[in-house]
């Protein structure tokens, strides 16, 4: 008894530091967000109560317009990683001479620091300067320059195609390492039985990957969901916010406009997407590890 | 045992009043930038050296981050002693008790180039001291004048002018005539409110009235829109630095921009020459909007009296000119003095950002500056980029800016 209540205190002693840690860097400023949402707090130096009133105040057409947004850009940015992602590693894990230099040549977009390299596309955006509307002119496909950011619809696929650049290496390498998981074998008879590439790829690579496939879309959807970075740097949620998401939204509200109770609303909101979000995640990664309880 | 815990209680009382006055006498400044400039270097040695009790610590922060970094921190109840912020922010800090009153005697007031003072100026007193200025002029590409068969050594003079010759340049050379910035940054409202103050218009009156929807507004709107089809295509993906680099490459035949531009046009094989910005119909004299950094001093430092001292002190007559004279600088000086008649006679490129002083207007002052901010620049992208009629946005932007007056 003496040694197991012991053995129980020690255990509780190492895992202090991190509970400690978790409480002042989690679990506190949710709690302050939480309370701050209550309140109309800003710069003054008084701050009351309000109930729900923030509440009510953000759900207006304006933010269900930001929400409607932020899952359209969330979904497009997901679906062409996964896709690119398993492109890129069916293509890596192909027997092709120079394979390791392709797969060192995936990485610079997780190499370069992020900050430089929306930078670069920022630049390559450019109307006047930009490579990409240097090359449709040069092509005759354009007859003139093309400022991709100047526009709503194309400034919002122009950060989608920024976050897909980013956010695809980190996809094509977890991919890979699934792949490389599948057992040899399981192509070597399919192959005895005549089975072709594209049925290979549909009924042992895709079935098999199923797990990695849905554990990945759903750590990408969280981080992609709240992508502040990318928009941020290339349009500050412009022109007219027609590239605004709920995460600028909120960094408006709350920092630029200092209505902090406000923001603090908004960021309630998101912090409940991205709750459900990560239960769902974890209902799956434990239907994936215990199939029998599905 | 309970006498110990008393006596370290004493102790560590006793040892935080005697710790407490030195740390609070230091005077700590936000200074904006990535370097301290060798005139204030110079002369916050000079107070410190005369000053021991209250040691001046500037903390370099990017321009960036500058003002949210002084701003978060006086709401935290954590205040600087001073910084370095737009004059824009001061309503907003006076209104919410973050700053204290810095007033001018009539005298300072007086030695100021008109409207100065305006900037800094809110329910009749002062709450800032001014550091930097800057005001506007148009910069016109002779080069491309005289390939548009327009006379190279003469600029427009009106909006009218301004317009036509932009639509002459694009026509007989395929190069945008003028460089109209709109993208989401707060220069996108400073561009707009350069054309406001050359038609006399204003956003705000003295009594606190949204008088954004004029017919002077609505005609400088109206410009915009009708000038928009010959300047740079997709303005709202440009800010005014990024609009500069297009001028700077000879791709652009007029831009209204600030005096670093002429530096930077000495660099280049850019046949150049710069005036006071086109008018407006409405207009009375030459005009430019009046942007003003301050340095503020805040309130609960313990300081604030020092504090102030050595705002005036930094922003003195004599150590300011020294300032705006440094090479780097690019800052349009603040009084007239005889260094600006000298500093005009050997860089002629100056007199245009004096000469838009006298009927320029300052940044409109409203309680949530940001939230003016993003209505002015809805409003301009609304307009340049064809969503919205001049009118239809002026009446739209007026009602949403009564909310943040």
């Amino acid at each position: 008894m003496i040694k197991s209540r012991s053995a129980m205190i020690f255990a509780w002693a190492l895992l202090a530091p991190a509970i400690l840690y978790v409480l002042i860097i989690v679990a506190w400023p949710l709690f302050e967000t939480f309370r701050l949402s209550f309140t109309d707090a800003s710069l003054r130096k008084v701050v009351n109560y309000v109930g729900w009133r923030n509440y009510e105040k953000i759900f207006n057409e304006t933010f269900l317009t930001v929400i409607t947004r932020t899952f359209i850009w969330t979904f497009f940015s997901v679906l062409l990683k996964m896709i690119i992602g398993m492109c890129g590693a069916v293509l890596l894990n192909a027997s092709v001479p120079g394979r390791n230099i392709f797969r060192i040549l995936t990485m610079p977009p997780w190499i370069v620091p992020m900050a430089i390299g929306i930078f670069m596309w920022g630049w390559m955006y450019n109307g006047q300067f930009g490579m990409i509307s240097g090359l449709l002119q040069r092509f005759g496909l354009t007859d003139g320059p093309v400022a991709f950011l100047a526009y709503g619809s194309t400034a919002f696929w122009a950060t989608i195609v920024t976050d897909v650049w980013i956010g695809v290496p980190m996809v094509t390498i977890y991919f890979l390492a699934a792949m490389q998981a599948i057992p040899k074998d399981l192509y070597e008879a399919a192959w005895t039985d005549g089975a072709g590439r594209w049925t290979r790829f549909r009924r042992i690579t895709l079935p098999l990957m199923a797990p990695a496939i849905i554990t990945m879309s759903m750590l990408s959807l969280i981080a992609t969901f709240n992508s502040f970075d990318i928009i941020w740097i290339l349009t500050q949620g412009g022109p007219s916010g027609q590239t605004t998401t709920m995460i600028i939204d909120t960094y408006n509200t709350a920092i630029g406009s200092k209505k902090y109770g406000e923001g603090a609303a908004r960021a309630v909101v998101i912090c409940l997407f991205l709750s459900m979000f990560c239960i769902a995640y974890f209902r799956i990664v434990r239907r994936l590890a215990d199939p029998g309880k599905a | 045992m309970t006498t110990l815990f008393k006596r370290s209680l004493i102790g560590l009382a006793l040892a935080g009043s005697t710790a407490l006055p030195a740390l609070a006498e230091d005077i700590s400044w936000i200074y904006c930038g990535d370097r301290i400039d060798g005139v204030h270097e110079k002369y916050i040695a000079e107070w410190n050296a005369a000053n021991p009790d209250f040691q001046v610590k500037p903390e370099l922060v990017g321009w960036a981050q500058c003002q949210d970094k002084a701003t978060t921190l006086a709401a935290a109840g954590s205040p600087v002693g001073l910084a370095y912020v737009g004059s824009r922010t001061l309503k907003e800090f006076a209104l919410n008790e973050l700053i204290v009153p810095v007033p001018m005697t009539e005298e300072e007031k007086a030695a100021y180039y008109p409207h100065i003072v305006d900037t800094v100026t809110f329910q009749d007193t002062q709450w800032g001291v001014p550091v930097a200025f800057s005001t506007k002029a148009l910069y016109w590409n002779k080069d491309l004048f005289k390939a548009a068969g327009l006379d190279p050594e003469t600029p427009p003079k009106t909006w009218a002018e301004e317009i036509e010759f932009a639509k002459i340049i694009k026509e007989k050379t395929g190069t945008p005539g003028y460089g109209l910035s709109a993208k989401t940054m707060d220069n996108t409202m400073h561009q707009f409110l350069h054309w406001i103050y050359t038609n006399n218009g204003k956003v705000i009156d003295a009594e606190d009235n949204i008088v954004l929807d004029s017919p002077e507004n609505l005609a400088a709107l109206q410009a915009y829109k009708d000038i928009t089809p010959y300047s740079v295509e997709g303005a709202t993906a440009y800010e005014q630095n990024e609009m500069r680099a297009i001028f700077l490459d000879g791709k652009v035949g007029m831009l209204q921009a600030s005096a670093g531009t002429a530096t930077r046009l000495a660099e280049t094989d850019i046949n150049w020459g710069v005036t006071t910005l086109p008018l407006g119909p409405s207009a009375t004299g030459p005009g430019t909007l009046l942007i003003t950094d301050s340095l503020v001093v805040f309130a609960g430092t313990g300081v604030e009296e020092k504090a102030t001292e050595f705002a005036k002190y930094i922003t003195s007559p004599d150590i300011q000119i020294q300032y705006e004279m440094s090479p780097d600088a690019g800052l349009t000086p603040l009084r007239p003095r005889p260094e600006v008649e000298e500093l005009v006679k050997n860089t002629p490129f100056w007199k245009p950002y004096i000469d838009g002083i006298e009927y320029g207007g300052p940044e409109p002052l409203f309680t949530d500056y940001k939230g003016l901010q993003n209505v002015m620049i809805e409003m301009v992208q609304s307009v340049v980029t064809g969503a919205a009629e001049p009118q239809a946005a002026l009446t739209k932007a007026a009602a949403a800016l009564e909310e943040y007056k």
